[in-house]
């Protein structure tokens, strides 16, 4: 039995700034929005190891020109983030951890087309994304469909994918001629209509990540496809009573982290100019950093929570502080202190959600 | 006025279950594997190889102890590898350079997985970090405390003072490792602990219904922080028993072990959702896991093959798992 | 009370001494008179049920007895001693305790450690396990459940026997009084008589049970005493032998005829939605419902008739296993969402923050939500003008207190997320809107609001079925009352009737009456 009582009505929006100063404000936001506040600390990395750079500390300038070839990282990392987004966002503890596999599978796939059966680029990229995305369907249907917990389940296939991989080709990388004339898909290239003055960047940013991220903004941001993203990720109970098809919505966002993995793929190989079996599980694997990357980015563990452009900014962020940190330390210190980077980032960034759902404000 | 009829199904009496169905399993699929291995290969049932195999194992299961009450209570570790990493450094130059005696080492091996253990537990209860997220982090942090350690080569030349639970001849007792008898005894300990401690039992607790624990007057933080500090300590041990007979400690030490870890104790029954789980599955799940690992070998198969193997072993028995507890909410 | 239960044996325990007495009790919730001068009295070794609508007081008196709130004014005394007001911890010590509907156990843990969890008896600092397995088996045997339980993991068990569980949990803090809230509502009726017999056990044993419940009919197989709670007053406290069902059923909603109700014109036509035979076992068998365009239908019941089950299997989340319903005359199938929605079939989900809402979500999206493929060009492209304009209106019209459509759901109260969740349901004009307690927990004005939009809705020529275990709103809404009982269609009224007939057939009266009786 409920005792019907008037609740009052609480108002949305920030306190009324009666005597806060702007300097306030700007903090509130800043903390409360993540985009905002991945921006602060973009302006503030890029500009502390510039000014290192000025007064001899670095190795090597820390200039545009650095910025703009340090690009190349960015762009698996910044589709891998996409990818963990998109499964995170779905909801019920979506997670992928299979993201490296399927890049090093469908790498290979990739690699045997061109460099072993004489494919044309164009079409072995179209079957590269198909076999992507049929690898991400495994996942999907034990998620979506048989209910498996996504860690497990992408647990399995990060086991089982990766272990084809090695087996395909009998272990050993691909770098026929055909795939190292692919690598002058991803060198650098002066901008067109900005020439001389602006830097050049990796032709991949340009061919891959920017039109991949375009596409990936526009369907969660403006297609009905990503309304049911987000709504079955915030509740998917309430989702099945608005007739929205849960099992098919989640299942698509497991194909289109295969699908965000096998582009991954085919710039690697192309980057690289070999296909490696292993090319998804160097260091700690590239689940890693992606999962890593998006957290950062404001993407709710719990699902139905996360922004394109915050992804995007702390991507961006991760790959130019590490390369600052490249030249600011001697040797392989560098990759060290880029992995106390991540963890403290990771930390800090989850540190601060947690502070800011305790506060009610969510996580931007 | 006909009542809504009890469609109960004819059920069977509950009870009262020392070992869960899904260990029985578990020994059955070993047992058959080890005949099969047995018959099928001259070197399987050797004491060489066995003694190999369980040495070999010894590390992900003591892991794995600690990895259970984590798990448990519907969290998770994935930073244990690189704390062993942490360990084995600071130890393994500790008896090198410091002449550190075996109770020293050992001593400071607990001491440091402890405490690495406590970090992840304190951000996990008290920081309310998801624990993917904490750990994903504290990986990353003690990769690097690691690496900065072994000062950028490996450590060479360390001294046999943990021979004794090594994998050689000195580390074994009647045949097995004693890496293994350690194993085994410490997971009965967990084990009992687990089934009969009030304590041990308001991890299952918590990680069926964290609010009602609450409610109930279990301290919750203090039991999470307390499952992730265990695993400390058995990340300490189990670097022990990896610098075993000395040597050589590479600084990829500890990479990739939380997955094996993992993956044995989810194959051993232990639902990652929480609530529901044991280490003496864990230990099976282990040996599984190591099972399929030394079989590959001998039987002359791509070593590859033994992610493919790990991965479906996974899938079946967590599949098997929600099966029968779909059933099990139907009744 | 007139019923034929030869195991009902109620007692007078006029004899019997008071243990618990409340003396002028009064609480007050913001505006909401709760408790106006409560004067209660428990004696020892008696079930002493406590009946009464929604919002009549139970669940406040309950609360201050068992220490979660404190009484405004007023006394509570146990044995002559007054009791410190609102403590939970204090209520236990004194032997108060309360068993809740749903079983709070952990389902993992065996039974045994189910009942000390959290205060386990230890002996010099260790767990003192067989002192607590002594106590446990003493418990299973107080409630009637088999010894051999004790180590057995309560997922295993059915729920009747969770429940007792439940049971021996409280009588472990040495409960001297017992609280049964709802105990049968989630039972089936032989696993009720198993409750019964625990009950009984007890009360012989000298422990004093509170027995709320809405099944009337149970009283007279298990109470003593009744005391009946109207608008926050006692207007009856006697012995359970002096009352029949009808007469409780008065007691509880006053003389007063239907409240209110509007003046609408017949509907007619040919029923747009015609229903036979709907089964889904164990939940509902058998059930018949017709509805005609422009006409309200309630399906009221008690909580767990399936009544909210009904509606649940037209809107395709829990289908039937058999059955015919029929469209405007057509036969359909029912098996999703999907398909009712492809009738013209929408439906408001009875609990708006599991079923209803997208809490961090916009007002705008939360609305369009139901309806992406409409509201989009192509069916990909989401057209956010329209959809503004859309929640605009919505918040216009059926005057959702908020800033805007950008407004995060979950900053608004109770009324006006419901009204959110309602406007969804609302954009494509459904032919046929089920209702599953539309207004449960939600003020008086955003209440109204929903009433006057249910009937906007069936003026506009929808049929309208509403599950409401509400009576005044049933009264209010309904041209046609068809009351469920125990999974089934048991009795139909039509609009006017008497609140205490109707409240009768729902809760158990032995004769049912209205226009057709049950089976």
């Amino acid at each position: 039995m409920t005792v019907q009582t008037n609740s009052p009505e609480r108002a949305t929006g920030p306190d009324k700034p009666d005597r806060l100063s702007t300097w306030r404000r700007a903090l509130d936001l800043v903390l409360s929005e993540r985009v905002a506040l991945l921006s602060v600390l973009l302006v503030v990395v890029v500009g502390y190891f510039y000014l290192l750079g000025r007064q001899g500390y670095l190795v090597a300038p820390y200039d545009t020109d650095y910025l703009a070839s340090a690009l190349e990282t960015l762009v698996p990392l910044c589709l891998l983030a996409l990818a963990e987004l998109l499964v995170i966002v779905s909801g019920r503890g979506g997670i992928d951890l299979s993201v490296g596999s399927i890049v090093s599978l469908s790498g290979m796939a990739f690699g045997a087309m061109v460099g072993l059966w004489g494919w044309a680029v164009l079409p072995a990229l179209l079957v590269t994304v198909v076999v992507g995305a049929a690898l991400g369907a495994v996942n999907g249907l034990l998620v979506a469909y048989l209910g498996f917990p996504a860690l497990i389940a992408t647990l399995a296939t990060y086991y089982a994918f990766g272990s084809v991989a090695l087996l395909s080709h009998d272990n050993a990388p691909i770098s026929t001629g055909p795939i190292q004339d692919a690598h002058s898909l991803t060198q650098a290239v002066s901008v067109p209509l900005l020439g001389d003055g602006f830097p050049d960047l990796p032709l991949q940013v340009a061919t891959f990540l920017l039109p991949v991220a375009v596409v990936v903004y526009l369907v969660v941001n403006r297609t009905s496809y990503g309304r049911r993203l987000y709504a079955i990720g915030t509740n998917d109970i309430a989702a099945r009573f608005a007739n929205i098809e849960v099992r098919r919505s989640r299942f698509s966002a497991y194909v289109a982290s295969g699908v965000l993995s096998a582009v991954v793929a085919v710039v690697t190989v192309a980057q690289f100019a070999s296909a490696r079996p292993d090319a998804g599980s160097v260091g700690s694997g590239m689940a890693l950093p992606a999962i890593t990357i998006a957290v950062l980015g404001g993407v709710a563990i719990s699902g139905g929570i996360g922004r394109v452009a915050g992804v995007i900014i702390a991507a961006l962020l991760v790959v130019w502080l590490n390369a600052g940190i490249l030249l600011a330390f001697e040797g392989s210190d560098g990759s060290q202190f880029q992995l106390f980077a991540l963890g403290a980032l990771l930390v800090l960034s989850a540190l601060l959600n947690a502070y800011s759902v305790r506060r009610g404000r969510g996580t931007g | 006025m006909t009542a809504v009829t009890d469609v109960a199904p004819p059920r069977r009496r509950p009870v009262a279950r020392a070992v869960e169905g899904q260990e029985l399993a578990l020994v059955a699929v070993l047992a058959v594997l080890w005949v099969a291995l047995s018959l099928g290969t001259e070197t399987f049932l050797t004491s060489s190889n066995l003694s190999d195999l369980l040495y070999s194992v010894a590390p992900v299961a003591l892991v794995g102890i600690g990895m259970t009450a984590v798990i448990v209570t519907g969290g998770i570790d994935v930073s244990v590898g690189s704390g062993v990493a942490v360990v084995m450094v600071v130890v393994s130059k500790l008896i090198r350079d410091g002449g550190a005696s075996l109770p020293e080492a050992l001593l400071v091996a607990l001491l440091i997985g402890l405490a690495l253990g406590v970090v992840n537990g304190v951000l996990i209860a008290f920081g309310g970090i998801h624990p993917i997220i904490a750990t994903f982090g504290t990986l990353n942090l003690y990769r690097f405390l690691a690496l900065r350690l072994f000062e950028n080569k490996q450590v060479t030349g360390v001294p046999d003072t943990f021979a004794g639970v090594g994998g050689g001849g000195a580390g074994e007792t009647i045949g097995v490792p004693n890496a293994w008898w350690m194993t085994i005894v410490l997971a009965g300990l967990m084990w009992a602990y687990m089934r009969y401690w009030a304590t041990g039992r308001h991890w299952y607790a918590l990680g069926n219904d964290p609010a009602a624990a609450r409610l109930a007057g279990i301290q919750v933080r203090r039991r999470l922080v307390a499952a992730y500090a265990l695993t400390g300590l058995f990340v300490g041990l189990a670097g022990c028993v990896l610098i075993g007979s000395g040597g050589l400690v590479q600084q990829n030490a500890g990479t990739g072990l939380e997955l094996q870890v993992i993956a044995a104790v989810v194959i051993g029954g232990t639902s990652i959702l929480g609530g529901r789980g044991t280490v003496l599955g864990t230990l099976l799940g282990a040996l599984l896991v190591g099972t399929v690992t030394s079989a590959i070998t001998l039987l002359g198969w791509r070593s590859e093959l033994t992610e493919l193997f790990i991965g479906l072993f996974i899938l079946v028995a967590v599949g098997v798992d929600l099966v029968r507890e779909r059933r099990r909410r139907a009744r | 009370m007139t019923t034929t239960h030869p195991e009902g044996t109620a007692r007078s325990s006029s004899g019997q001494p008071a243990i618990l007495r409340l003396t002028a009790v009064e609480k007050r919730y913001g505006g909401v008179h709760a408790l106006r001068g409560v004067d209660f009295e428990l004696r020892t070794g008696e079930v002493h049920g406590v009946v009464g609508e929604n919002g009549a007081g139970k669940s406040t008196l309950i609360k201050i007895i068992a220490g979660a709130e404190a009484a405004d004014h007023g006394s509570i005394e146990i044995d002559g001693q007054p009791l410190a007001a609102g403590s939970t911890t204090s209520a236990l010590g004194a032997g108060i305790a309360t068993v809740y509907q749903e079983p709070q156990l952990f389902g993992e843990l065996t039974v045994a450690e189910n009942v000390f969890i959290g205060r386990e008896l230890r002996r010099s600092g260790v767990v003192d396990r067989r002192a607590q397995r002594d106590r446990v088996l003493e418990l299973l045997h107080r409630v009637g459940l088999d010894q051999g339980l004790v180590d057995v993991r309560v997922a295993d068990l059915p729920v009747a026997e969770q429940q007792l569980v439940s049971i021996a949990k409280a009588l472990s803090h040495d409960a001297r009084i017992l609280i049964l809230d709802e105990p049968s509502a989630i039972l089936t009726d032989r696993e009720i008589e198993t409750m019964f017999a625990a009950v009984r056990s007890l009360r012989d044993s000298g422990v004093a049970v509170i027995y709320i419940s809405h099944r009337l009919d149970e009283l007279a197989q298990i109470t003593d005493r009744v005391t009946v709670l109207r608008d926050g007053s006692v207007v009856a406290s006697r012995d359970t032998a002096t009352l029949s069902v009808r007469e409780v059923a008065e007691l509880m909603v006053g003389h007063a005829l239907g409240s209110g109700t509007a003046d609408r014109s017949a509907p007619e036509g040919e029923p747009v939605l015609q229903v036979e035979r709907l089964t889904r076992q164990p939940k509902f068998y058998d059930v018949d419902l017709s509805i005609r365009p422009g006409e309200i239908v309630a399906l009221y019941g008690l909580i767990g008739s399936g009544a909210g089950d009904v509606v649940r299997a037209l809107f395709g989340i829990d289908p039937a296993d058999s059955g015919v319903v029929r469209i405007a005359g057509k036969e359909v199938s029912l098996r999703s969402p999907a398909d009712a929605v492809g009738h013209g079939i929408s439906m408001l989900p009875a609990n708006r923050k599991v079923q209803g809402v997208f809490g961090t979500k916009s007002i705008a999206f939360n609305i369009s939500s139901g309806h992406l493929k409409m509201l989009s060009r192509w069916g990909i492209w989401v057209d956010r003008g329209r959809e503004r304009d859309i929640a605009g209106d919505f918040i216009k019209q059926i005057r959702i207190k908020a800033p805007g459509p950008a407004t995060r759901v979950d900053n608004l109260s109770g009324g006006n997320q419901q009204k959110v969740v309602l406007a969804r349901q609302l954009v494509e004009r459904p032919h046929i809107m089920l209702l599953e307690e539309p207004t449960q927990g939600v003020d008086v004005g955003a209440k109204d609001e929903i009433h006057r939009i249910i009937f906007e809705l069936a003026d506009a020529g929808a049929a309208v079925l509403v599950v409401s275990a509400d009576l005044p709103e049933v009264q209010q809404l309904a041209d046609r009352v068809l009351v469920v009982r125990g999974g089934t269609v048991t009795s139909e009224f039509h609009r006017g009737a008497r609140a205490a007939e109707l409240l009768a057939a729902a809760a158990g009266d032995a004769e049912p009456t209205g226009e057709r009786s049950g089976r």
